[in-house]
């Protein structure tokens, strides 16, 4: 029978749960409040499956752990928060660069710098596209539910092993926090994506060679293929090159390697958007109380619906437009000073008004307050 | 020469499947509050709820909010209880509100749904909110350390609140408070949960 489990489980254990589901054997972290149960839950449930568990000396260290572990050919993962997630952004990029999968969670808290720690945010929706220095490539997901937390982290490990690249799990304070009844599939039944692996002939080897659906084939370590990793730009033998043809190849590949495989990475939520009048767009813990303000709203009689990017970055523009020609007025809602709107905004037509809430004062934005916006648009649509 | 763009290339695009969320549940929750000073054992007390409330066959969703201390500060724990899958976990009008320590006294205010009940400790709260819904001022404080240990005062007002609304059996209380407090503190922990039982059970003297 593989019967699932029923379970009251917090947000950061249900990110820890999901890793280890996913396959996950290496966790590299330095604990920091709100995401400090991920590391907790990992050094209990890691050894009992054979994994390793280190406490780092500091946030750095363990992003660079993390990749080092998956240069060794094991699934690796690290928690964060802000102020944790700034400092990772370096080995961040150096692990989109080198195209080494790892799945890096961020519980977004108070900000800037230190902020407040035990409070929500939602402030890194940018950092987490663009923290890191460079034209790059990333994934980010949101989960807005503790169940969509164990399987967003799951989809990030095989996402990442997939199109060999980092993959961000963004969750906000309420979301890591958050207790909820939940059912835990049987561990047999989840689905799990495995690298791709170097088979060919050693002699022709390329680490960083163009290959059909624009992932090079990744040399395990003791397989004896002479391989070369490095954070400056390199050709298709790993070893770095400054000729602009090499290096434009490069980047366009590994630029274009995550558009080529939208149909995986692109995942939202829609509600109500087949008349909608009035779109809401928002993630995480806003997106739960944008759900109920547009159930609310369509009992009033007001055409609302909601739009939830469950993949963030990046944003499923296509399923966006296709909604958002439709509507006369876009809500955007996100506890940060305005952040998503700018992306909402770039996508949108002008003809459609942009609304926006913005709550930076460490607490969630109510389901009233965005029920009350949309009445709002509602009447001067 | 210019080079193309491999993303600019034909891509195979399969269409998203938009899960349009055809059913959102609208069970009417019940929503509470325990409220106090951090180190009270606020979320110990939320959680034995919520397990309880799970082995009913409820659905929960548990929330908190503390502050950068382990002792000391407004901390308090949520729950919205739920037939079906909670739509917005976080309480929004509060149903029973506990409320341990004048700290967290007023914080609560806005939230208190009309007709609700409050469970204040006497000693503790000085500054019991009023308003349109029912109030009581009962011994949790003292009851506790008349089995033994003050910082049992979560488990007594547990108790009171569970046989006030009837919102769990106590025999499942009981059962969890077995499973999942410590072996130290259990013949306490069950003491105090029954005292709490039978402060409900004294009649209302508001």
């Amino acid at each position: 029978m593989l019967a699932s489990v029923r379970q009251n489980l917090q947000g950061n254990q249900a990110c820890a749960l999901g890793a280890i589901a996913a396959g996950c054997r290496f966790y590299a972290g330095y604990p920091i409040t709100p995401s400090s149960e991920i590391a907790e839950k990992m050094a209990v449930e890691l050894p009992k499956v054979g994994g390793t568990f280190i406490q780092m000396e500091d946030e750095i260290a363990s992003m660079a752990a993390i990749i080092g572990a998956s240069m060794g050919g094991v699934k690796a993962m690290t928690a964060t928060s802000g102020p944790g997630f700034s400092l990772k952004q370096e080995n961040l990029g150096y692990g989109a660069m080198a195209e080494v999968p790892c799945v890096v969670i961020d519980v977004m808290r108070g900000g800037p710098s230190t902020g407040m720690p035990t409070r929500p945010a939602q402030g890194d929706i940018m950092q987490s596209r663009w923290g890191t220095h460079g034209d790059h490539p990333i994934i980010v997901l949101a989960p807005s539910s503790v169940k969509e937390a164990y399987d967003q982290t799951i989809r990030a490990f095989n996402l990442s092993e997939r199109l060999r690249t980092p993959v961000v799990v963004l969750l906000d304070e309420v979301i890591g926090h958050l207790v909820e009844t939940i059912e835990i599939p049987h561990i047999d039944t989840i689905e799990r994506a495995e690298r791709k692996w170097a088979t060919e002939a050693r002699e022709t080897y390329l680490p960083y060679g163009e290959t059909d659906d624009g992932i090079p084939a990744m040399a395990r370590p003791g397989d004896g293929y002479r391989s070369h990793t490095t954070g400056l730009t390199h050709g298709p033998s790993g070893f770095p090159t400054q000729k602009p043809a090499e290096v434009n190849d490069m980047m366009q590949r590994l630029l274009g390697k995550i558009d080529r495989h939208r149909d995986i990475v692109d995942d939202v939520e829609t509600v109500g958007c087949d008349d909608a009048e009035v779109l809401v767009v928002t993630v995480g813990i806003t997106a739960r109380a944008a759900r109920r303000a547009v159930r609310q709203a369509r009992d009033a009689g007001i055409k609302a619906g909601l739009f939830r990017p469950v993949t963030l970055w990046p944003f499923p523009e296509n399923q966006f437009r296709a909604v958002e020609a439709r509507v006369h007025s876009v809500l955007v809602p996100e506890m940060n000073a305005g952040q998503l709107c700018l992306e909402v905004e770039r996508l949108s037509a002008r003809r459609t008004k942009i609304a926006r809430i913005n709550r930076i004062d460490g607490e969630a934005i109510e389901p009233a307050h965005i029920l009350s916006t949309i009445e709002e648009l509602g009447r001067h649509g | 020469m210019p080079i193309a763009p491999p993303w600019s290339q034909p891509v195979r695009r399969r269409p998203t499947v938009m899960a349009e969320g055809a059913k959102i549940p609208m069970t009417a929750a019940i929503e509470i509050r325990l409220s106090g000073s951090g180190g009270q054992g606020l979320q110990l007390s939320a959680s034995v709820l919520a397990e309880a409330l799970l082995r009913e066959g409820k659905r929960v969703a548990q929330s908190q909010s503390y502050e950068p201390t382990s002792r000391g500060g407004i901390s308090r724990s949520d729950l919205v209880i739920s037939e079906d899958e909670v739509d917005y976990p976080l309480v929004t009008r509060i149903n029973y509100l506990v409320i341990l320590d004048d700290v967290a006294a007023r914080a609560s205010n806005a939230l208190i749904k009309p007709g609700a009940t409050v469970l204040c400790d006497e000693s503790r709260v000085t500054q019991a909110p009023s308003g349109d819904f029912h109030v009581r001022m009962l011994p949790f404080a003292e009851k506790a350390r008349a089995v033994g240990l003050e910082r049992v005062a979560n488990m007594v007002a547990l108790g009171t609140l569970a046989g006030l609304s009837g919102i769990c059996p106590r025999a499942t209380l009981e059962a969890v408070v077995r499973d999942e407090t410590p072996a130290k503190f259990l013949d306490l922990n069950l003491e105090a949960l029954a005292a709490g039982f039978k402060l409900a059970e004294a009649p209302v003297s508001e």
